[in-house]
């Protein structure tokens, strides 16, 4: 699969800052209340990954897709079946009420912001810029940092053993097996080899690692070195004036009135 | 001279086995020296190279014990496997792995990774290069490339060439003779054509991890020859004296009864919706043996998945007399030998591996019984029937998925570079078991790239360039045989 992309100022912003802004935002969004602000702050957060994240168009709406859906199954759940005085609707198990409908927007709204923050993170985030500036920001150790970035070299290679495995089920007629107990059969069929291959495969890239001399000290220079820029400070100043101005919008222009 | 590395009355175990793999194994290496550790598989010769390197017992714990030992102080290591011995994604990020270990300072990187990369002949267009994209040769290029950014005095060769085709390991040599001319080398390979004139010295190993001779090369190839045919070691010439030894037996017989048993006419097979193999019309009979050849990349694989219906096809396909859309049940007429045997495997012993496919069908016991007895005894395995099938060593694993996958007389068989990192014994038995089939009447169609098979074994040879069979060329058996007959004499 070929994800690039082209580069934008959001990918030149410090791996660790942009991870850390991310998560603050998640914990601001748990205690909003409000729901005229959250859509306000949805807003601005879905205006940058729209527009910035440096993916075509047609791959950002791809990706949209489940998140439409989780936005209408959270809010549905909370919408159908909540509770609240004053009653819009009735029919059978299903009420919605004003209070209900409210609450459901804000939850659907919150898991949309938490998904959009999320894929706008890692749509603009190389995995190996981010472990080589959690090193350099955040002092992780490096034995910590290499190892996943050996693992995640391995999830592909597992997917093509995966493919393999399935036909070679097939030529021994495994597939044909019907029923519960083939059922774990099969699970087994597939997971022993799949496992022992990965087991074996990344015990050879440790001691391959250790032979390129690698080791847990800290005084090892890098490769990318990450600092801090003009682009970071642009960063943490769109949030803190999406947070007040969304604030200041929400009070004085509110879409919905609660 | 002066040593660089040596070991004296090493003593070492496997946990779990239950002999020693070295008894008081004493051996040294000289400085600027070339040599070739040469031995039956499993006799310890990696190991020994894992010691000498230190990485046992540091990152490979091992219990061991030993007189005497030094490691040189620099030294990098060339692995087996292309995939599984870098940790970075991308091809410069995996040099600049290696300085950073180093402490190289950020400003002398990007000149290093270049220098390197230009010296191991890795020609890549832009340096930030997916390590996914590269080849199996170029990835051991890479890796040569990665060992060299440590400045070694010693490298230590773990078969590096293993899993490469015949150009890819002609490359992979070219580039460590030119790179390792001032250096110690020291070699474990069971592929020695493009070794031998490398290096100076071969150490030879016997099953017991023993060193039965140690000493200059043309010495040892004389004087040993023999030991090492019987432990299957791949000497130069190994096929010509098989051939002398054997040839007369074989004879050619023709199984034209009944028409084509598979039919193909502007075939294609496909992979993500790209075309990947086009054959414009081909038509196989029951007895045949065709050997597939191509470079790597070319379609080989590709046509067997595509005749195996693991990947997308259109056009015209017949199997049997029946178009392949109708075929119900593919794998009752054909069978599929995969590369790496372990992903073949569904029981929890090679009994029941190869009576699985009739326990499926529900035979009587007493037939499967027998017929999985016969099999055992015919592929040797008889010994280790109740073993599971991971703890078979490589050539047995591959015997066993050979059994495995031909107990129910498929008409049949297809097999993917089935003598691949074997031994000759183990390419011999396997080659004799698949004429044997062959002159019952079974089809036998495999991708290989060795040449001596093609010319040796088969009697039709497919050339595939570029996702298109381009060649069809039957060969007489008879006349193979006589023409080598004439050349040796």
């Amino acid at each position: 699969m070929n994800v690039s992309s082209a580069e934008t100022w959001l990918h030149k912003i410090n791996p660790s800052l942009k991870l850390f802004v991310l998560i603050v935002l998640c914990m601001v969004a748990l205690f909003i209340k409000d729901l005229n602000y959250m859509i306000n702050v949805t807003m601005g957060v879905l205006l940058l990954f729209l527009c910035f994240s440096g993916h075509p168009l047609n791959r950002i709406l791809l990706l949209s897709i489940p998140f439409c859906f989780i936005f209408l199954s959270t809010s549905s759940a909370m919408i159908l079946f909540g509770q609240g005085e004053t009653l819009w609707f009735k029919w059978g198990l299903i009420s919605i009420t004003e209070e209900s409908f409210m609450r459901g927007l804000l939850v659907g709204f919150r898991a949309l912001l938490f998904a959009v923050l999320g894929l706008t993170f890692s749509l603009t985030t190389r995995p190996v810029n981010l472990f080589y500036s959690l090193m350099q920001q955040v002092k992780l150790k490096p034995k910590y940092a290499y190892s996943f970035m050996a693992a995640l070299r391995l999830i592909p290679i597992m997917l093509e053993e995966f493919q393999t495995i399935r036909n070679a089920m097939r030529v021994r007629g495994v597939e044909r097996k019907k029923g519960i107990r083939s059922l774990y059969f099969k699970m087994k069929a597939y997971s022993i080899p799949l496992l022992s291959g990965s087991i074996r495969r990344a015990h050879r890239i440790a001691v391959a690692m250790e032979a390129k001399r690698f080791s847990d000290t800290r005084n090892r220079t890098y490769y990318y070195e990450f600092g801090f820029s003009k682009n970071d400070h642009g960063f943490i100043l769109y949030f803190v004036i999406l947070l007040l101005a969304g604030l200041y919008l929400s009070v004085q222009f509110p879409y919905l009135s609660i | 001279m002066e040593r660089i590395a040596f070991v004296e009355k090493l003593r070492l175990k496997f946990p779990g086995d239950e002999s020693l793999i070295f008894k008081d194994l004493s051996v040294s290496f000289d400085k600027g020296e070339k040599v070739l550790l040469l031995g039956p598989s499993g006799c310890g010769k990696s190991t020994l190279l894992q010691v000498l390197s230190g990485l046992i017992p540091h990152s490979i714990e091992v219990p061991m014990k030993a007189k005497e030992l030094e490691s040189p102080s620099s030294w990098g290591y060339v692995f087996q496997d292309p995939d599984s011995q870098f940790c970075m994604p991308f091809a410069d990020e995996e040099i600049a792995f290696v300085l950073e270990n180093l402490s190289v300072p950020k400003q002398q990187m990007n000149e290093r990774i270049h220098n390197h990369i230009r010296q191991v002949g890795l020609h890549l267009d832009d340096i930030h290069t997916s390590i996914d994209t590269l080849s199996g040769g170029m990835k051991q290029r890479l890796a040569i490339a990665s060992v060299l950014a440590l400045e070694p005095e010693v490298i230590f060769l773990d078969e590096p060439t293993a899993m490469l085709d015949p150009v890819g390991t002609k490359e992979i040599w070219d580039v460590l003779k030119e790179i390792g001319k001032d250096k110690t080398v020291i070699i474990v390979e069971h592929k020695i054509d493009h070794v031998l004139e490398f290096i100076e010295r071969i150490v030879l190993f016997n099953d017991n991890g023993q060193i039965i001779a140690d000493g200059p090369k043309d010495i040892i190839l004389s004087l040993y020859k023999n030991k090492m045919k019987e432990h299957g070691i791949w000497f130069p010439g190994v096929w010509d004296e098989y051939i002398h030894d054997h040839a007369p037996i074989r004879e050619q017989r023709e199984f034209n009864d009944g028409g084509p048993i598979m039919q193909m006419q502007g075939f294609r097979g496909f992979r993500k919706k790209e075309e990947k193999i086009m054959v414009e019309e081909l038509q196989i009979h029951s007895g045949e043996w065709i050997v597939i050849r191509g470079e790597n990349g070319a379609g080989k694989s590709t046509l067997l998945h595509a005749l195996m219906q693991f990947i997308k096809t259109n056009g015209y396909y017949e199997l049997m007399g029946t178009s392949i859309k109708k075929v119900k049940n593919l794998t009752d007429n054909m069978t599929f030998v995969f590369q790496n045997p372990e992903f073949q495997f569904v029981a929890n012993s090679v009994y029941e591996e190869i009576a699985y496919s009739l326990r499926i069908d529900k035979k009587p016991p007493q037939e499967i019984e027998e017929r999985v007895h016969a099999l055992l005894e015919v592929f040797h395995l008889t010994a280790h029937r109740d073993k599971h099938p991971f703890q078979l060593s490589m050539g047995q694993k591959r015997r066993l998925s050979v059994a495995a996958s031909i107990v129910k007389e498929k008409k049949i068989i297809l097999l993917d570079e089935p003598t691949f990192g074997q031994d000759s014994k183990n390419t011999f038995a396997l080659l004799e078991w698949f004429e044997e089939y062959r002159k019952r009447g079974i089809t036998v169609i495999m991708v290989t790239h060795d040449d001596h098979i093609s010319k040796n074994f088969a009697t039709r040879i497919w050339t595939v360039k570029d996702g298109k069979v381009i060649s069809d060329e039957k060969i007489s058996k008879q006349l193979a045989f006589l023409e080598t007959e004439v050349l040796s004499l």
